[in-house]
């Protein structure tokens, strides 16, 4: 059986063969090949069967890309070791020219694969602001992302399901949240509502790749915002200019307005609500079914009590900051 | 305006990636034509002397004397422990009408004459432009012919005869059927038509769709037509056994096979053929692989979804011309 590499050459003399196997394997990576496609490609390469082991399981190919039941006691040639495992080839005899190259490029994309099912550490670092820059790169590497690439950071309480390649369980202020990169290398991004069906996910802003703490946080704000609510989804983005408000905001040692708020009993907070959307005391008074006197009563206690008239311009601003931090604290 | 075409299977389109990095230029013309033509077939995938050793299958050549005083080369190919009748095989090569050789594409029927015990011949018809229709369908049905008047000798049982083709190769074997059927000439029991190019009008949504970045594109698949039409190409004056797709009685056809893929020129005109055959009341089996550029299965044959193709194929081979 003459085997792939060989046709290719007879094809085209001029190019050298490692640029076809190197081609080859990255065309396959990039166009999200799994282990199959790669051990199939390797072994019509090579025109001998091609053999990984990943975590202790074995799968073999044969050139015709036939599945091989048992390969583990065949002859290994060109073996290429690597974190999780091993490729080699199942070559009778001496090895080929080409064998070594081919299982050089065949471990690289094997172990990347490996390593996208084990990526929570490298996840961990990418979205982490304290570790160095240099630190976020290298994971970047790891996972095969472009340093220039855009990125976003989502949160969400289920796993994403399979369509997520990039994703881990790590810990954040709120708890173990699953956090997933999503990449739009100059392409387009998945569309939101991907993640109908989910419950609570904080989608962060897009950034460079290597800026990815910028959009975790943004992530987590959104998650924060989005409280104990079903089945719901907040992309940072949709908040505009609040996201610096809330960036700037640290709920360990809340501000005393939102101190003032999270005091106040449900009716008062309720009532509260009211002053602030009504277009007069009157109707506010209708809305809460209260006497006018009564409402503005409570208006004046409730001014004493925050430090601000909250049905003031400067005060309904002061009161919507506040309310949205504290749902921040959350 | 480009109409979008259904994605390619991306395990397929890696190694169409690779490919197109080798090859000349994705579309045929008279210059690429050529080109494969002076390197005398050498230069594509051929057949491997020691494949046909390691298989224990023998091949001899022929020659097969043509009506306008021609002949024609051909090769057997056979068990060499062949004894007694078997199927018989008749290949069509492809080759867009215009380039080709008779062991262009041989190596498909090679699991069959090795399972089933099949003789193959194969045969060199003379090519467009020089030789333009109906030379390759004439020189096709003649070699059909030759093989079932000596079927006693070449061991074929002459009711368990049929004929494969692949690209034009598949028209060809289509209209050498069609032959077949209104002359009364050998009696196939199946045809089988692998991705066929049948339909010269240029009118289909998938001869719209696949027009770049492709093993056969729309200018590719004009050229070959112009070729083996010339001035004819789309008009009323041109036969049923150049372009099968015209035929609209395909009564009286042998069992047929037809594939192809979602994403190829060939698609919606093979699609139709496939129709016509059952409203005719003739057996046919269809298959259209998901994600398959034309040829993909020949190109790519360890992909999984070549390997569903090639099974596909096998198994209906085997039912047709197999111990039953």
């Amino acid at each position: 059986m003459r085997d792939l590499l060989g046709k290719l050459t007879a094809l085209d003399p001029e190019a050298s063969e490692t640029l076809k196997v190197v081609g080859y394997f990255d065309a396959l990576t990039s166009r999200g090949a799994g282990l199959g496609s790669l051990l199939r490609a390797a072994a019509a390469l090579a025109g001998c069967p091609a053999v990984a082991e990943v975590d202790g399981r074995v799968t073999a190919y044969d050139p015709a890309g036939r599945r091989l039941a048992e390969a583990a006691d065949r002859p290994r040639g060109s073996v290429v070791a690597f974190r999780s495992g091993a490729v080699w080839l199942v070559r009778e005899g001496s090895p080929h020219a080409n064998d070594a190259m081919i299982t050089d490029r065949l471990g690289v994309a094997v172990e990347g694969l490996a390593s996208q099912h084990s990526a929570t550490r490298e996840i961990e670092v990418v979205v982490d602001a304290e570790r160095a820059v240099a630190e976020r790169r290298t994971a970047l590497v790891r996972l095969g992302i472009d340093l220039g690439a855009s990125v976003r950071v989502i949160l969400s309480d289920d796993d994403p399901g399979a369509r997520w390649t990039k994703t881990a369980p790590v810990p954040t202020p709120l708890g173990v949240l699953h956090t997933t990169l999503e990449v739009r290398p100059g392409g387009v991004a998945a569309a939101d509502h991907a993640w109908d069906g989910h419950s609570r996910v904080g989608i962060g802003t897009w950034t460079r790749a290597d800026s990815a703490p910028d959009s975790w946080e943004a992530a987590l704000v959104a998650h924060r915002l989005l409280g104990e609510g079903p089945g719901t989804v907040l992309d940072a983005a949709d908040l505009g200019s609040m996201l610096i408000l809330a960036r700037a905001y640290d709920p360990t040692s809340p501000h005393p307005d939102v101190t003032a708020l999270e005091s106040l009993d449900a009716v008062t907070a309720e009532i509260l609500r009211e002053l602030v959307d009504a277009d007069s005391l009157r109707a506010a008074a209708a809305r809460l079914a209260m006497h006018h006197s009564t409402l503005q009563a409570r208006h004046e206690s409730i001014t004493t009590r925050l430090g601000y008239d909250p049905r003031t311009t400067v005060g309904r601003l002061r009161y919507m900051s506040a309310e949205f931090l504290r749902r921040l604290g959350g | 305006m480009t109409v979008t075409r259904p994605p390619h299977d991306p395990e397929l389109d890696a190694a169409l990636e690779v490919m197109l990095e080798s090859l000349p230029a994705g579309t045929m013309n008279a210059e690429t034509a050529a080109a494969m033509r002076d390197a005398d077939g050498a230069q594509l995938p051929g057949l491997d002397p020691e494949d046909l050793a390691a298989l224990g299958v023998i091949s001899r050549d022929v020659v097969i004397p043509v009506a306008d005083g021609a002949e024609l080369a051909g090769t057997i190919f056979s068990r060499a422990d062949h004894t007694g009748t078997g199927p018989g095989i008749y290949h069509v090569h492809g080759g867009g009408m215009v380039t080709g050789h008779r062991l262009l594409g041989v190596q498909q029927t090679l699991p069959w004459i090795v399972e089933h015990d099949a003789v193959v011949l194969t045969v060199d018809y003379r090519l467009a432009p020089e030789h333009p229709d109906p030379y390759p369908v004439e020189d096709s049905y003649a070699g059909l012919v030759w093989m079932a008047e000596h079927a006693a000798d070449l061991g074929v049982d002459p009711d368990r005869m049929i004929i494969v083709g692949a690209s034009a190769g598949g028209g060809i074997a289509a209209g050498t059927a069609l032959l077949a059927r209104d002359r009364s000439g050998p009696r196939l029991a199946g045809q089988v038509l692998i991705c066929p190019m049948i339909d010269d009008r240029d009118a289909t949504a998938s001869a719209a769709q696949v027009t770049e970045r492709t093993t056969w594109t729309r200018d590719s698949n004009r050229y070959g037509w112009s070729s083996l039409l010339g001035d004819r190409v789309g008009t009323e004056d041109v036969s049923i056994y150049a372009a099968p797709a015209r035929a609209t009685d395909l009564s009286g056809l042998p069992p047929t096979y037809i594939d192809c893929g979602s994403a190829e020129v060939f698609r919606d005109e093979d699609v139709a053929y496939a129709l016509g055959l059952w409203e005719a009341g003739v057996d046919a089996e269809l298959h259209v692989w998901a994600g398959g550029f034309h040829g993909f299965e020949m190109l790519a044959p360890h992909a999984a979804v070549s390997q569903a193709s090639l099974a596909a194929r096998d198994s209906w081979v085997a039912r047709t011309i197999g111990d039953r």
